[in-house]
């Protein structure tokens, strides 16, 4: 790859600002896994399918598998690794482990993505829109109920 | 107790939610190169010629391998029939055939597409029978000279893989005193076990020893088929695992394991190997497509006076661990119910597809939904209700199957009935079926109930900790017993530990496993952790024990008899000031007679039984059985044909819940992987190929298809096992086709033989039924 080939970017990554120069049809998934070191987003399907790969940008869920990084100039990304601080764990994170909600735990960095939108959108989801919002992202360990109940729990925690 | 039996939080939980736990997949180390495998194109041809130079010259490439660079004979687990590369023939599609390093994958994937290779296709042999039949085309021409583990004869023959049987030469004069003979034929698809994180190996080669870091169930498995495979001492090999995400069986035997060791000793470097999606679902060891044929001999009053059950199932191209599988049928038949005599074959046919294997349950789903459908069938000719027959035919304590082996606890069955029971009262809907029928005119909802049992076993291969009391009082286990999810090692050996000792499980760290470190453990597989592995961290951790109060006797100058541990502390019983911390006793020990350290091991006990009695098993008996009692009731639309889950129950024995909230995940993870198989999952297999070739035509489970489960967990403390625990996570997936085929059938008025039940099946059992009543 030659440099003339590459374009700059700006965007943020977790609140912090990044100038970056990629390579035409680089994943954003690639960027933030092999340029970035947040590798606690995953590499699922690499088809936009099993929603391991989750991030937010501009905080919208999307596939950052098939996203292009070119396409996140000047904009908000968000990923697992800028959901909590390093003393307390988002309410989300805390509601999946006091649910038993973790197994395997790769689809967990993409689907507590789709769950905060869902509840940064909606506080008060009934199960149904839970399940609706978990449609793009594949879990084979659980079965789910034990991820829905622990959505509920938050939901139901920050109900005013 | 305080420990077991909470639901206490997996230790790599927060690593997980954080996004900081590394998975395989997600390694790199200094010098790395990345290694791609060039797979066959076609499901069967001969290789006429194949050219690497291109590939070699490619950018950024640091070798080519192929089968004629490397020793590359054949090996196994059960069959040594397996080479690392494909040389004269291609056996099936995604077989590997070369492979690049390149300091990229990017770069080694560039290459791959300039190697040239010239097949001469030939058609593929696509099914057991065709496989099985007269004439039929060798799928391994030198099949006469594998080796098979331990020298064992599996009646292989041509592509027979493994045939095993038992017959007690009865049968047939059985059959002769039948009033009624009712047979049935069972067919069932693969199943992709579908886990998210693809196969990867990183190995280095460094001072004469192989180092591969894995994400895998079965470390210790990796090291043995490394050594078998490189022909090096295992000593010469260590495996280092991470975490996994996801096996469910599919990470159980070697992937890319080989390939990266042996480019690493060639280039000097170390080889990170990650396989893509489309090669994970083309090369995954599937669940086998099987046909099941059973035949029962009866008298009108519904005793079963004889069972002639025959199983074909596909082993595709290589044998992996079949034989195990294929010895499965000698504990799922004539072992619940009493059915006078029984001759049971199981053959497994090579084909040009991809080899099958081991997911969880292994065999268990479809011989189940073969022998329940069965029952049911045989209830509906006589006229009798579906669970009153079942009733009536189960078995009662001591009931031998097979094998000869006993089992003991049946009675256990019918209290899982009664439980049941308890909570959805039965109503068969066989006798409203003509109602239903009416109601379908006014496009309602037709409503149907099923019901299996199942016997699911505890996997009884050793398993080895080492308990070690720090100076500050906390534990760590050492073991490489695995967790691939279910939290067994995360949560339940923690806990087993921390109950024994007297702590809270947040004192109890556990070790990734290390083959160099930790004893010898036969990895995820069969439920056994908490069981095998459980017990070993048991007995380790009371000796610990012992030590800890044999040091705070001294130092306390009491007798043992009158300590007692709470909370970390060691007292006095009946004087309060009189105590010391388990930092205190361990540092005293470290600094006297040495560190507090146990080390303990534990493998079940083979249950009595007759070897005589079946031929060619790989699996002899059927250790520490639980049992399994699945209800469901359906609603099936006689228009569209979807199906929907309106109720699902289950009773599963457990031995001992010891983290329950942990077992309830395990049982609807498990129910969820059975729904998927039963209704929606799709991997068909057209000339030797796979159809579906992505998540997309796959047909998942997704949160909105998944019903509510009610579980009731049975305790019956088994006393072999770590606070009376036995296997759990495993079995909830075995009777799920039986029992949502029952419901369906039943809701339908006509019978559901295979599996998956998609809305076009359940048209068609629609339509042929109208025909079959107007002609």
């Amino acid at each position: 790859m030659t440099a003339d080939q590459t374009i700059t970017i700006q965007c943020t990554v977790n609140g912090e600002a990044h100038a970056l120069a990629v390579a035409p049809g680089e994943t954003l998934l690639q960027t933030l896994r092999n340029r970035l070191w947040l590798t606690g987003t995953k590499e699922g399907c690499l088809e936009g399918e099993c929603g391991a790969c989750t991030v937010l940008v501009d905080d919208v869920p999307v596939d950052a598998c098939i996203m292009a990084t070119g396409a996140v100039d000047g904009r908000d990304i968000r990923t697992v690794e800028g959901l909590s601080d390093k003393e307390r764990l988002s309410p989300l994170q805390q509601a999946l482990l006091d649910h038993a909600a973790v197994q395997c735990g790769f689809c967990t960095p993409g689907l507590l993505m789709t769950l905060t939108a869902l509840l940064e959108q909606q506080p008060s989801p009934s199960p149904a829109e839970v399940e609706a919002a978990l449609a793009g992202n594949l879990c084979r360990c659980t079965g789910y109920r034990q991820i829905i109940d622990a959505v509920m729990a938050v939901a139901e925690e920050q109900r005013p | 107790m305080t420990a077991v039996g909470a639901n206490v939080q997996r230790s790599d939980g927060e690593a997980k939610v954080r996004g900081e736990a590394v998975f395989g997949v997600d390694l790199a180390v200094a010098r790395m190169l990345h290694a791609r495998l060039f797979r066959a194109p076609v499901a069967a041809g001969l290789i006429r010629r194949i050219d690497t130079s291109a590939a070699r010259a490619s950018d950024g490439v640091h070798d080519v391998v192929s089968g004629a660079d490397i020793q590359n004979q054949r090996a196994g687990v059960a069959v040594f029939d397996t080479p690392l590369f494909a040389t004269d023939y291609i056996a099936y599609e995604g077989e590997p055939i070369a492979a690049v390093v390149a300091d990229t994958p990017e770069l080694a994937e560039a290459a791959l597409r300039r190697i040239e290779i010239e097949i001469d296709e030939v058609a593929p042999i696509a099914t057991p029978e065709q496989a099985l039949s007269p004439g039929a085309r060798l799928v391994h021409p030198s099949w006469a000279e594998f080796g098979t583990v331990g020298g064992i004869d599996f009646g292989a023959h041509g592509n027979m893989v493994a045939e095993i049987f038992s017959d007690p030469g009865d049968v047939e004069a059985a059959f002769e005193q039948a009033d009624l003979v009712v047979e049935g034929t069972y067919s069932t698809p693969r199943q992709y076990q579908a886990y998210l994180e693809p196969k990867m190996a990183l190995a280095t080669y460094e001072g004469g020893r192989y180092t591969v870091q894995v994400s895998h169930q079965y470390p210790f498995r990796v090291r043995d088929r490394l050594a078998q495979v490189l022909d090096v001492p295992k000593s010469a090999i260590r495996i280092v695992g991470h975490h996994i995400g996801g096996g469910f069986g599919a990470k159980l035997d070697l992937g890319l394991e080989a390939y990266a060791a042996v480019l690493a000793r060639r280039t000097g470097r170390p080889i990170k190997m990650v396989n893509l999606p489309d090669e994970e679902r083309l090369t995954a060891p599937c669940r086998e497509n099987a046909v099941v044929k059973i035949r029962s001999a009866l008298r009108n009053d519904g005793t079963i006076l004889a069972q002639d059950v025959d199983v074909v199932f596909d082993s595709g191209a290589y044998a992996n661990n079949g034989p195990a599988g294929a010895s499965i049928p000698m504990f799922m038949y004539a072992s619940i119910y009493r059915v006078g005599t029984a001759r049971i074959r199981s053959r497994m046919a090579y084909t040009n597809t991809a080899p099958t294997g081991a997911f969880r349950g292994v065999s268990g789903p479809y011989l189940v939904f073969a022998a329940e459908r069965h029952m049911d069938q045989i209830a509906n000719e006589l006229g009798r209700d579906r669970r009153e027959y079942r009733l009536a035919t189960l078995a009662s304590d001591g009931h031998k199957m097979r094998n000869g082996q006993a089992l003991e606890e049946l009675s256990i069955l019918h209290k899982a009935f009664e439980l049941v029971e308890a909570r959805a009262p039965w109503s068969d809907q066989g006798a409203d079926q003509e109602a239903d029928q009416d109601t379908d005119q006014n496009g309602e909802k037709l409503r149907g109930i099923g019901i299996a049992a199942a016997v699911w076993l505890t996997n009884p291969q050793p398993g080895q900790a080492t308990v070690k009391l720090n100076e500050d009082g906390g534990i760590i286990i050492v073991t490489a017993a695995t967790d691939s999810g279910s939290g067994a090692v995360t949560t339940g050996l923690r806990q087993i530990a921390a109950e024994c000792l007297g702590l809270s499980a947040d004192h109890v760290a556990v070790t990734m496993p290390d083959t160099d470190v930790a004893g010898f453990d036969a990895g995820s597989q069969g439920s056994r952790t908490t069981h095998v592995a459980g017990r070993a961290v048991f007995d380790a951790t009371s000796e610990v024990r012992r030590r800890v109060l044999e040091t705070a006797a001294g130092m306390l100058e009491a007798a043992k008899e009158d300590l007692l541990i709470e909370d970390g502390i060691v007292r006095v019983a009946g004087v309060p000031d009189m105590s010391l911390s388990l930092g205190q006793v361990a540092m005293a020990a470290t600094f006297s007679k040495g560190p507090i350290v146990a080390t303990a091991s534990y493998t079940t006990p083979p249950p009595p039984h007759d070897p005589e009695l079946t031929k060619g098993m790989l699996f002899n008996t059927w250790p520490t059985p639980t049992y399994h009692v699945h209800l469901a009731e359906v609603e099936v639309d006689p228009v569209t044909g979807k199906v929907t889950v309106a109720r699902y129950v289950i009773a599963q024995e457990v031995g001992r819940a010891i983290n329950p909230d942990a077992v309830m995940g395990q049982v609807v993870g498990g129910v969820a992987q059975g729904l998927g198989y039963t209704l929606w999952e799709r991997m068909e297999i057209e000339d030797g190929r796979y159809v579906q070739r992505n998540f997309e035509t796959h047909g998942l489970p997704l949160a909105c298809d998944m019903p509510k489960i009610e579980t009731i967990l049975m305790e019956h403390p088994e006393p072999a096992g770590p606070y009376g625990a036995k296997g759990a996570a495993e079995p909830s997936i075995v009777p799920v086709a039986a029992v949502i085929a029952n419901a369906v059938s039943d809701a339908i008025g006509a019978p559901i033989d295979s599996i998956p039940i998609t809305p076009e099946a359940v048209l068609d059992a629609l339509q042929s039924l109208e025909h079959g009543v107007s002609g």
